[in-house]
Parts: structure tokens; sequence; C-alpha cells
């Protein structure tokens, strides 16, 4: 196993640790749920970040996969035939069939082309659960709750299981994208990215890696829908509105979409402002505009882009000092 | 040195990411027996519909100032902690755990619309607290006996009462002056759509030479009708029944008045008796007919004048239909709380709650009951009026009958298989 990848491996295993250490040292029930909305929306923009800033692709109908993954797995459960991992998966490969269908269109076009198609999309997706009433609840959402039977003795019933079952999820869903995102995969992708013509000469079928791209962050974003609608025991027509895309592109604007975990701390960022000046405020479109604009006017990047970049400025100013610093030891030996 | 100053120490990062966690974690206030009970209220307070949420947090406000006022109940006053859920369901459920779990609510007033009062109504079957819907009309939230919460009761009208009701009433006058070709135009969505259907079921079974010869459905929140209102112009029915409301109805009923459609149409609105609704009307046309929103004329008792009086100088505008019904929520809360001197135990309010009948200024005649087999109201006001162009907007209320209502109820429960 290569380096790198037994490093990732170690970082998440710490990571996990936190997550499941947090809850027993800080007990109030708020936490964890503010922290099961981070991971859920967290894994939305990060797999949004697969497409934009990985390949250079901005969808603007990415929520459509998120709303899927929870509509799939919400009717799953609710027909009570399915365990809970089998509706997993089952929502999971149909959410990954809607995107290769809809991805077979969309990677045709580039730029703002794609975004429109990509959002075109969406908006049918949410033209079908808001008028297939009888299936999806419409406007109302899916009633009547989502049924969590025990599977394997974990009982997500449980509070308490269910924010350890998603913080699992997280973290295994993150590794799987960080492999892709270090993969030959990957820089392929980011090749695609900044010269798709290049790539093209050199052989690479830009098509197949965008739509394998397309495919696997769909099916990302449909796990975040599954970990939100088994939170919220619902799945909502708002899901696949074009608002919540939206709400992703946010999320990875202010978190900085160069660094690899920059979405989820754009999602952290964005829920806890979000969950304070909610508090405080019923104007708190304004303020959550006034800070977004501070942050991108006055950092010009996200947040983590802008912490790598400043690191990186640090090291190369420290290494000029040390390079000027040595001819002069030598000068006075 | 220069160098020490500028850098940010990791023992300062970390220092720094414990303090922020500790913040997040830090429950705002303290348990169960505080002298105040909290009652949370996740409502929608900005957007297009924020009127839904003033207007119910006021009359929560004003009624929790008065039980307080008179000395609160065993010892204990009641607060009102709202939260705006921006009008998305998954927010509703985050908000709806989160006035639980950290700002220890102990009882719910869930003052959001229909989708939202779903989401929470699953966050109550999870986390039992005594929880009032209070502007959810969707009959399904009751009627559905696969929804029943034990903890969790409606405090609204309800969309098939007012659908019997309506059926009744223009059936009566479509008989009367031999209205049969009917047109619809109702907003593009669930409630539009299921509001319309039922309201038409009622109204030809009680005059079967009702026909619609035509329906139209303008999106939600859509700016010009000029398109729909051609159409009806073009269709010349006799009579029309629209479920279009709040904003919608406001745009539609001012763009109507310059084709002059109301005066060759018998015009059916379940909305428009909503006071801030009619009052936002420059024009508002004389002689349409129009369901109960709220009106301080009806129930004729003088505690519904004060309310109407006292509301509008807190709120600047006159009671919405939410107001009273978030009112008289409060009343039920502060009965069963007064029987279980002030304990909040979900299970000891519920069984209070259920089947309790309120006597209060909004009841057609002593009370309102709580029916304990659905967890919903009835005996609330249900007649149907006609428009004036002046304070109070809506003039001749006419009742409908409840023991009909509850009869239809009954047949329609059973044809949907909820009971």
């Amino acid at each position: 196993m290569r380096r790198e990848s037994l490093r990732d491996l170690f970082i998440a295993a710490v990571a996990l640790a936190v997550l499941l250490v947090l809850p027993v040292l800080f007990p109030q029930p708020a936490l964890r749920d503010f922290l099961v909305y981070v991971i859920a929306y967290g894994l939305l923009a990060m797999s949004l970040n697969l497409l934009v800033g990985l390949t250079g692709l901005v969808s603007f109908g990415h929520a459509a996969y998120f709303a899927s993954g929870a509509y799939s797995f919400g009717l799953l459960m609710q027909s009570g035939h399915f365990s809970v991992p089998m509706a997993m998966l089952c929502a999971l490969a149909g959410t990954a069939l809607l995107a290769l269908v809809i991805g077979a269109i969309c990677v045709r076009l580039k730029e703002i082309y794609f975004s429109f198609i990509t959002l075109a999309f969406q908006m049918f997706i949410h033209s079908i659960i808001l008028t297939w009433v009888d299936v999806t609840g419409g406007d109302q959402g899916l009633r009547g709750g989502i049924p969590r039977p025990a599977f394997l003795g974990i009982d997500l019933s449980q509070a308490g299981t269910l924010y350890a079952f998603c913080a699992v999820v997280f973290i295994v869903c993150l590794l799987i994208m960080r492999q892709v995102w270090q993969s030959p995969f990957g820089y392929t992708l980011r090749m695609i990215r900044d010269n798709p013509a290049r790539a093209n000469f050199l052989g690479v079928n830009v098509l197949r890696m965008k739509l394998g791209i397309f495919v696997l962050a769909g099916t990302m974003a449909s796990m975040a829908g599954i970990l939100m609608a088994l939170f919220v025991s619902g799945a909502y027509a708002e899901f696949a509105f074009w608002t919540m895309s939206g709400e992703a592109i946010f999320m990875i604007m202010l978190g900085g979409m160069q660094v690899f975990l920059g979405p989820v701390i754009g999602a952290f960022l964005l829920q806890t402002l979000n969950h304070y000046v909610t508090i405080y405020t019923e104007h708190h479109g304004l303020v959550l505009g006034l800070v977004i604009l501070a942050i991108v006017l006055g950092l010009r990047r996200g947040v983590a882009d802008y912490a790598r970049d400043w690191l990186a400025a640090r090291r190369t100013t420290r290494e000029a000092a040390a390079l000027e610093a040595k001819p002069a030891k030598k000068a006075v030996s | 040195m220069s160098e020490n100053r500028g850098a940010i120490g990791r023992r300062m990062l970390l220092g720094g990411a414990a303090a922020g966690t500790a913040m997040l974690a830090m429950p705002h206030v303290a348990g169960a027996q505080a002298k105040v009970i909290r009652v949370g209220m996740p409502t929608t307070l900005s957007g297009r519909i924020a009127i839904l949420g003033t207007s119910s947090r006021t009359a929560i406000r004003y009624a929790f100032s008065r039980i307080n006022e008179a000395g609160g109940i065993g010892g204990r006053t009641l607060e009102v902690v709202d939260r705006d859920t921006k009008g998305r369901p998954d927010e509703a459920a985050k908000i709806t755990r989160d006035l639980i779990n950290n700002d220890g609510c102990e009882i719910l007033i869930d003052a959001e619309s229909s989708a939202g009062s779903f989401a929470v109504h699953e966050v109550v079957r999870d986390i039992p607290v005594l929880c009032l819907h209070t502007n959810s009309e969707t009959s399904s939230l009751t009627a559905d006996p696969k929804m029943l919460v034990k903890h969790a009761f409606r405090c609204a009208r309800q969309g098939v009462h007012d659908a019997v009701a309506g059926g009744v009433y223009a059936s009566a006058i479509s008989k009367e002056r031999g209205l049969k070709r009917w047109m619809t135009c109702s907003p593009d969505y669930a409630f539009g759509r299921d509001n319309t259907a039922e309201f038409l079921i009622f109204a030809k079974k009680f005059d079967p030479g009702i026909e619609v010869v035509d329906q139209i459905w303008p999106r939600l929140f859509a700016p010009d009708y000029t398109e729909n209102i051609t159409k009806i112009l073009q269709v010349k029915p006799q009579a029309m029944y629209s479920a279009l409301w709040g904003g919608d109805l406001v745009s539609f009923v001012e763009q109507a008045n310059l084709y002059r459609l109301f005066g060759n149409l018998t015009f059916f609105s379940s909305s428009l008796g909503d006071p801030p609704v009619a009052s936002a009307i420059k024009q508002l046309p004389q002689g349409i007919h129009t369901a109960y929103r709220y009106n301080r004329n009806y129930p004729a008792k003088p505690a519904n004048v004060a309310f109407a009086d006292d509301f509008t100088k807190l709120a600047k505008h006159e009671p919405t239909n939410w107001a009273w019904q978030n009112y008289v929520a409060c009343e039920f809360i502060a009965e069963a709380l007064r029987r279980t001197n002030g304990r909040t135990d979900p299970t000891a309010l519920s069984n209070e709650i259920s089947g309790m009948e309120l006597k209060t200024a909004f009841a057609v005649d002593e009370a309102i009951t709580m029916r304990a087999s659905d967890h919903t109201i009835i005996g609330y006001p249900v007649p149907w009026g006609i428009t004036i162009p002046a304070a109070p907007y809506v003039k001749d209320f006419v009742p409908v009958d409840w023991a009909q209502i509850l009869e239809m109820e009954q047949e329609w429960k059973k044809d949907k298989g909820f009971a």
C-alpha cells in the first residue's frame, strides 16, 4: 500500500475517533444533531466538488441525486420489504443509474450549457416529485415517517447509534473520494479540467472520464440524501429544488474547492452561521449574504484554499530567509 | 520574535476549536423544573408567507402574556421560543430537535405550514413532547390513522371540514340560482388540487346538476394572471371556485377587477375571509362568496372582539386565521397545565387535552372540542359569507351544521380507507 494511502487511512481513523468521542465529551443532543447535519450537507458539497473543483464541471443540478437517494431509500423502507443496508444499496444503485442516464446527455455539453442542462434535469425531477403525489406525497413530502428496523444489532432509531452510523458512513465516503482525488483517474480529471483538448490528444476518452466522475458524484450525493432522510425521517420536494444545489455551491465557495476537505469546512461554516444567525434574527439571508460577500471579496477564494495558500507563502518566505542566512553564515565562518 | 508573534500557535488553534465545540454544545437553558415553561415554536418567519409565522407568534405572545399576568400556572410562567424554518421541512425537523434538546422547550406549538408540519410530526414521534399543530389544514395529518402520534394534536381548521361546509353552502346557491356551468382556478400544487377536488366532491354531492366545464391551475406565487383571466372570459362559466390564497389571491382579484370579471360570475373563494388578505385588495368587489377564516364579528362574542382589538394593537393588522388557531392552542395548553398542576409530562398533558372541551371565544357554540379519536378540533367556525368593500370585509355569515360536517367526514374517511 502506498505511503499516502496509509497516511490517509490513519487520518481517517483519527477523524472517526474524534467524531465518535465528541458526543461522549459533550453529551448534549444538539451537538450531535448539528454534526449529523454537517455530515449530510458536507457529503453533498464534497460530492459536488468532484465535479466543480476536480473536473471543472459546474453542476447546478446536483441536489437531484441527493433527493433521489432520500426518496428511493424512504420509499423502499416504507414498503416494509427491505432492511436498511439493502434499501441503501438499492437507493445508491438506482441513483447511480439515474446519474448515468442524465450524465450521458450532460457531459457532452460544456461550460454554461452543461450547467443549465443539469439544472433543467433537476427541475424536471423536482416537477415529478411535486406531481406524482400518490408515490412521493407531492409538496407534503413522504408522510408517515421512515421505519428504521434494527439490523446486525444496530438500531438506528436510537439517536446516538444513528449519529455513529452517519459518522462511519461519512468517513468511508470521504476515503473513497480521497482515493479518487489522489488516483491517476483524479489527475486525469484535473488535466481535463485544465486543458480538455490536450487530454484528448493524449488519448484520454474525455467523455467517458467525465461520465465516470458524474456517476460517482451522483452516487455520493445520494448517500448524503439517505443520511438526511434517516435523520429527518422523511423526504421532501425541497431536497430536489435548485436552492439546495445553490447551497452546496455556496459551501464549496465558502470552504474552498482546491483543498480536499474545503467543502466540508464550508458546510460547517454555513451550518454554524445559519444556526446562530437564525436564532437571533429573521433577516438571516441578509446577514449570511454579507458574511459570504466579505469572505468572497476579502479572501477571493474559499477559507481552506486561502489558508493553504497562506501557509505555502509562509513556507516559501521561511525557505528564502533560510537560504539568505546560509551564505551569510558561510561568509562569517 | 516577529515570527512568533505572527504565527497562530497549534495550542491556540486547538484551544479555539475546543471552545467553539463547547459553545455549540452548551445548552441555553436549564432543566425541566425551571420556573419558566418554554414553549418551542418552529414556524416560517421569512419569505412570501412570513405573515403565517408573524401573526401566529403575535397571537401566542398575546395569549401567554395574558396567562402570565393572571399569575401563570402553578407559579410557572409561559415563554415562547420562536425559530424561523424558512419554510423548509428539513430545517423544521432540525429546528424542532434544537428547540427540545438545546433550548429546553417542554411543549411545542408547531406553527408551520403543511409540509413542515409533517416533518415536525415525525420529530415528535421520535422525541415525545406535547405538540400542537396550529397551521396545517391538510386532512391526512390527523385523519390518516397511520399518522397518529400519542402526543401530537391539530388545533387548526381541516381541509375536509371546509370542503363539506363549502359544498353545502355553494350547492344551496347553485340550486337556487341555477348555476350549472362551473370552473375552478386554484394554485398548481398538492394543497390547491386537493382542496379543489374535495370542494367539488361535496358540491356535486349536494347538487348533482353542477358541471365543471374547465379547470385552470396557475402556478404558485405567479405574479400575472392575465392568461387565466382571459381563459375564464372565453369559457364564460356561471360560477367559479378558487383555492388561491394570500398574495396570489390579492393579485388575482386586482387583475380580475380590471377585466370586470366578477360582474357576470358567481365567485366562491376559500381564503378571501382572512382580513389581512381582504384589506390588501384596493377595490374588494362586493358579493364574492368566501369561506370564514377569521372575523371580529363572528362568532358574535365580546371576547372575540376584545381579541381582535388587542391583536390589532400589537400586530398593526387584523387577526389572521392562523392567529385565532394559535391563540386557541395556547388556551388548550394552559388548561391542560392547570389540570396537571404545571407538570409538563407529555403523557399527562396529552391525556388531559385528548377529548378536552375548551370554552373559548372562537367556538361556534360553547366549546371547541379536541376529538380524542383523531386528535383534531371540531366545533370551530366554518360559515360562508359575502364580501363588502370596507372593514370587516365579510358579512351575512351562513353557518353550516357541524352534525352534517361530521357525517360527511365519516363517509369521506371510509372512502379514503381512514375509517
